[in-house]
C-alpha cells in the first residue's frame, strides 16, 4: 500500500509513521510525510496513492481545500484531527474514517483496517461526492444520484437529471463509503435501493432491477439471493 | 424619561400665569411743577399750567407730579383698593387731597439718608374710590438720579391682592429657581466625580447663573431697595446675562462642533461685550444679549442638525419654542420661559451623552470580558491542547523522561495564564517568560529548534497580557525553519520621550502570509487588548521582511 501523511506536527507525524508502519508492516509499499499543503496537493497529482492520512489543520491553513482534493482521488482518505467538530463535515465529503487526537495505536489501527478489510461504513454519513473537473472540483450532492457503473479504474455516476460524470474511485470503493443505501447488485453496478421499483425477471433466468426513472440495471446471479433476503 | 413634553408643558403653565383680569381704573397723563405748596395735592387744584414730560430736577429739590385717575369700578365695601407704584425718588402720596402713604423723606434726603424703596404699595381709603375721576398727586424728590422722574409702573387694585399677587408670583419663580439650583449641584458634584467632562460643568454654571439670575429679577417682592441702589440690581442681572448668554452658546458649540470654533466664539464674546458695554439701557442692553445669545445657538444648532448630529432636532424644536414665548409673554418672563427651553434643551443633550457614556462603558466591560475569554481560550483550543496532548502521549511512551519535561513547560505555561488571565496590563518579563515556555513546548511538539532574543527591554514596561505571545503563535504556525532546522524570534524594545516601540521578528524560511480565520482572530485579539489600554494611541504593523517577518506595536503617550 502507498501512504500518504500530511501532517504539519512533526512529533506527531513521526507517530502515525511509526504506527502505521507497526500496524500495516509488509503490505505497506511506500510511506511519504509531508507537513504543508502546496507540496502535498502537487505529491497527489504525481503520485499512485492508495491512503492520505490528512490533519485538517496545517499552518493554519483550512484543510478542506485539500480534502475536496483527496476525496476527488481514485484513493481513500483518513482525516486525522485536533478538531473533532470537522468530523461530520469530514465524513459528509465522503472520508473513510475521521480519527481525533489525541489518538493512540488501537485507534489508528481501526481506522486502517477499514481500508485494508475494505469494511463498509456503517452509519451512511456522506452527502457529497467530488467530481474532478477541468480546473475544479464539483461537489455532487448524493441524493442527485441514481446509480453507479464501473469503468474499469474509474466509475460513471448517473445523476438524477440525466447527466453522467466520471470518478476516479473504483466500484470497490464508493461501495465502501455509500453503503448501505447503494447497494451492489452487480459487479459493475452500484444502485441506490430507494430507486428501485420493481425487480424483474427476464428470459433465461435474467433479473433486473427497474429503476424510477424506467431504466434497467442487471442483477449478479450471484447477488441476487442476497438482495432478495434483505430488500423483498 | 421622554422630556419632549416637558417643554409644551412649561410653556401652557407660564401662560396660564401671565394672564390677568380686566383693570379697575385709567391712567390719564401726568404733569408736573417744581416747588412746594401744599395746596398742590388738592383734587381740584388748577394745573392747566403744569409741564408735561419729563423734568430733571437736581440738587433733590422737591417737586410735584399729579396724575388723573378714572376709578371704572368701585370696591366692594370693607375691602379697599390699594395703590402700588414703582416710581424712583422719595415721595408722599395723595389721593384726593389725603395723605395716603409716605415713602422716604422728600426734600431732605441729602440729610437723613437714603430712605424707602422702590415698589410700594398703599391703601386708599374706600370712600375716596368712587366710580368717577380722582386725583393722584405726588410730592417727591430725587437726589440720586434727578433725569429718573416720572411714574414707572402704576397699578391699582383690591390692596390684599396686589400684596398677595407679587408674593404669589415670586415664590413660583423660587421653586423654579430651586429646581435650577439642584441641577446646577447635581451637575457640579457629576463633574467633581468625572473631571474630563466640561459638558457638565459648564450646564452646572448655566443653571447656577439662572438661579441666581431669577433671585435678583424677583427679590424686589419682599427685598426693599432704595432706588439709589436699584441701579446695582441691574448691574448684577447684567452681568450674569453676560455669563449666560456666553456660556450657553459656548455649550452648544461643545455638544455641537463646527469649524473655527474659536475664532467665531471670540467674535462672538466681542459682540456681547459691546452690548454690555454700550450705553446703558438696561431692557435692550438685556434684550440684545439674550437675542444674540438665541442667534448664535440657533445657527449652531442648525448646523448640528444639518450634520445629523445626535438631540439637534430637539434642541432646534426647544430653541424655536422660546421665539413664540418671547413675542406673547412680558418682557421678564419671556427671559426665563426662553432661558429654560434653552435650559431643558441643553440637559436633555446632557442625557444622551450621559446615556452614550454609560452605553460605551457597558460595552468596554463586555469587550474586557470577552478578550478575557479570548485569553483562556488559547490554551484550551483544540488545535493548540490536542496536538500538545498528542505529542505528549508520544513523548511518554517513547521517551518518557522528555516526557516528564514536556509536561512540566505545559504545567509552567498553564501557570502563567492563570496569573495573567484577569488583567489588562502585565510586567513584560511575565510575557517574555510566557513566549518563552510556549517555546519550549512548541519545541517538543514540532521538533524545530526555536530560539528567542531579547535587545533593550526595559523590565518596568507594562503591556497587555499575550500580545507578543499571540504574534508568536503565529510566527510559529506560518514559519517553516531554516536549513538548520531552526526558527528564531527576537523582541526589540525602543522608547523615546512620546513613543515606544515593540518590534517582533520572525527569523525562518518560507513564511506564508494567512488569510486564514485563525490568524485573523490573533490579530483582532492584539488590536482589541492595545485598544482597551491605550484607547486611539498605537499603531500596529506586521510585514514580510527578508529574513522571515517583522511586527511593529508602537504606543504613543
Amino acid at each position: 500500500m502507498n501512504i500518504l501523511i500530511v501532517e504539519d506536527e512533526s512529533r506527531i507525524a513521526k507517530r502515525i509513521e511509526r504506527m502505521t508502519r507497526d500496524i500495516l508492516g509488509d503490505t505497506l509499499q511506500s510511506l511519504k510525510h509531508i507537513d504543508n499543503l502546496p507540496e502535498a496537493l502537487k505529491y497527489i497529482e504525481n503520485s499512485a496513492l492508495d491512503l492520505v492520512l490528512l490533519d485538517l489543520n496545517l499552518n493554519g491553513d483550512n484543510g478542506y481545500d485539500l480534502l475536496t482534493t483527496a476525496v476527488s482521488e481514485s484513493f481513500h482518505t483518513i482525516v486525522i484531527s485536533a478538531y473533532k467538530d470537522q468530523a461530520i463535515a469530514a465524513f459528509e465529503y465522503g472520508v473513510l474514517d475521521f480519527v481525533p487526537k489525541p489518538f493512540n495505536r488501537d485507534r489508528l489501527e481501526q481506522a486502517l483496517n477499514r481500508v485494508i478489510a475494505k469494511e463498509k461504513t456503517a452509519t451512511n454519513k456522506i452527502k457529497l461526492l467530488a467530481v474532478k473537473k477541468r480546473h475544479r472540483i464539483q461537489l455532487i450532492p448524493i441524493e442527485d444520484l441514481i446509480y453507479i457503473k464501473g469503468a474499469g479504474a474509474y466509475t460513471e455516476l448517473y445523476l438524477a437529471d440525466g447527466k453522467k460524470e466520471l470518478h476516479d474511485k473504483s466500484l470497490e470503493k464508493l461501495e465502501q463509503l455509500l453503503s448501505p443505501t447503494f447497494e451492489r447488485i452487480h459487479k459493475s453496478y452500484l444502485v441506490k435501493m430507494s430507486e428501485v421499483t420493481e425487480i424483474v425477471v427476464k428470459s433465461g433466468t435474467k433479473y433486473m432491477a427497474e429503476l424510477k426513472n424506467g431504466e434497467f440495471i442487471p442483477i449478479g446471479r450471484t447477488k441476487y439471493k442476497d438482495i432478495k433476503a434483505k430488500w423483498l | 424619561m421622554n422630556l419632549r413634553f416637558l417643554p409644551c408643558f412649561l410653556l401652557v403653565l407660564l401662560l396660564a400665569t401671565s394672564c390677568s383680569q380686566s383693570p379697575v381704573f385709567k391712567e390719564n397723563e401726568t404733569v408736573f411743577k417744581v416747588g412746594d405748596q401744599p395746596e398742590w395735592a388738592a383734587k381740584n387744584w388748577n394745573d392747566e399750567d403744569w409741564k408735561k414730560g419729563k423734568p430733571t430736577v437736581y440738587d433733590g429739590r422737591v417737586f410735584w407730579f399729579r396724575t388723573k385717575i378714572d376709578i371704572l369700578k368701585a370696591p366692594e365695601s370693607l375691602h379697599p383698593y390699594g395703590l402700588q407704584l414703582h416710581v424712583y425718588g422719595e415721595y408722599e402720596v395723595f389721593w384726593d387731597g389725603v395723605l395716603v402713604g409716605i415713602n422716604g423723606n422728600p426734600g431732605q434726603e441729602a440729610i437723613l439718608g437714603p430712605v424707602g424703596k422702590m415698589w410700594a404699595t398703599f391703601s386708599i381709603p374706600t370712600h375716596l374710590t368712587k366710580k368717577g375721576e380722582h386725583l393722584l398727586a405726588i410730592r417727591s424728590s430725587l437726589y440720586y438720579f434727578p433725569n429718573h422722574t416720572g411714574i414707572d409702573e402704576l397699578e391699582i387694585n383690591y390692596y390684599d391682592e396686589l400684596l398677595t399677587d407679587r408674593l404669589i408670583e415670586s415664590s413660583y419663580m423660587h421653586l423654579f429657581a430651586g429646581a435650577f439650583l439642584i441641577a446646577s449641584f447635581y451637575f457640579l458634584f457629576l463633574f467633581l466625580s468625572n473631571k474630563k467632562e466640561y459638558a457638565t460643568l459648564i450646564f452646572s454654571v448655566c443653571c447656577f447663573l439662572f438661579f441666581v439670575l431669577i433671585l435678583t429679577e424677583f427679590m424686589k417682592a419682599y427685598v426693599p431697595i432704595h432706588y439709589s441702589l436699584h441701579v446695582v440690581r441691574l448691574r448684577i442681572i447684567g452681568i450674569l446675562m453676560l455669563g449666560i448668554s456666553f456660556l450657553i452658546p459656548f455649550y452648544f458649540s461643545t455638544q455641537f462642533p463646527f469649524p473655527k470654533r474659536k475664532l467665531l466664539l471670540t467674535i462672538y464674546v466681542g459682540v456681547l461685550l459691546f452690548f454690555f458695554l454700550s450705553k446703558y439701557v438696561f431692557e435692550l442692553t438685556a434684550n440684545n444679549m439674550a437675542l444674540s445669545m438665541w442667534l448664535f445657538s440657533f445657527g449652531i444648532v442648525v448646523f448640528g442638525v444639518y450634520k445629523k448630529m445626535k438631540g439637534a432636532r430637539l434642541v432646534l424644536l426647544t430653541l424655536l419654542l422660546s421665539v413664540p414665548i418671547g413675542f406673547v409673554t412680558p418682557f421678564n418672563k419671556s427671559l426665563f420661559a426662553g432661558f429654560s427651553l434653552i435650559l431643558l434643551g441643553m440637559f436633555y443633550l446632557l442625557s444622551l451623552r450621559i446615556k452614550e457614556q454609560r452605553l460605551a462603558f457597558e460595552n468596554t466591560l463586555v469587550q474586557s470580558t470577552r478578550l478575557r475569554l479570548e485569553l483562556l481560550k488559547k490554551n484550551i483550543q483544540p488545535h493548540f491542547l490536542m496536538n500538545t496532548l498528542t505529542s505528549l502521549i508520544d513523548w511518554v511512551e517513547e521517551s518518557p523522561k522528555k516526557g516528564v519535561l514536556f509536561i512540566e513547560a505545559l504545567a509552567r505555561e498553564f501557570d502563567l495564564f492563570n496569573q495573567i488571565e484577569d488583567q489588562r496590563l502585565i510586567p513584560i518579563a511575565q510575557e517574555i517568560a510566557l513566549c518563552r515556555t510556549h517555546l519550549e513546548i512548541m519545541e517538543y511538539r514540532k521538533e524545530i529548534n526555536y530560539s528567542w532574543e531579547e535587545e533593550g527591554i526595559d523590565l518596568g514596561q507594562k503591556i497587555p497580557p499575550a500580545i507578543i505571545h499571540t504574534l508568536l503563535e503565529n510566527g510559529i504556525t506560518h514559519s517553516l525553519p531554516l536549513e538548520d532546522n531552526s526558527i528564531k524570534f527576537k523582541l526589540i524594545f525602543e522608547s523615546n520621550g512620546h513613543e515606544r516601540c515593540y518590534t517582533f521578528l520572525t527569523f525562518a524560511a518560507g513564511v506564508r502570509h494567512a488569510t486564514s480565520k485563525e490568524e485573523g482572530t490573533g490579530l483582532k485579539y492584539i488590536k482589541a487588548r492595545l485598544t482597551e489600554s491605550y484607547h486611539s494611541k498605537w499603531d500596529f504593523t506586521s510585514e514580510r521582511t527578508n529574513h522571515g517577518w517583522k511586527n511593529t506595536i508602537k504606543i504613543y503617550s
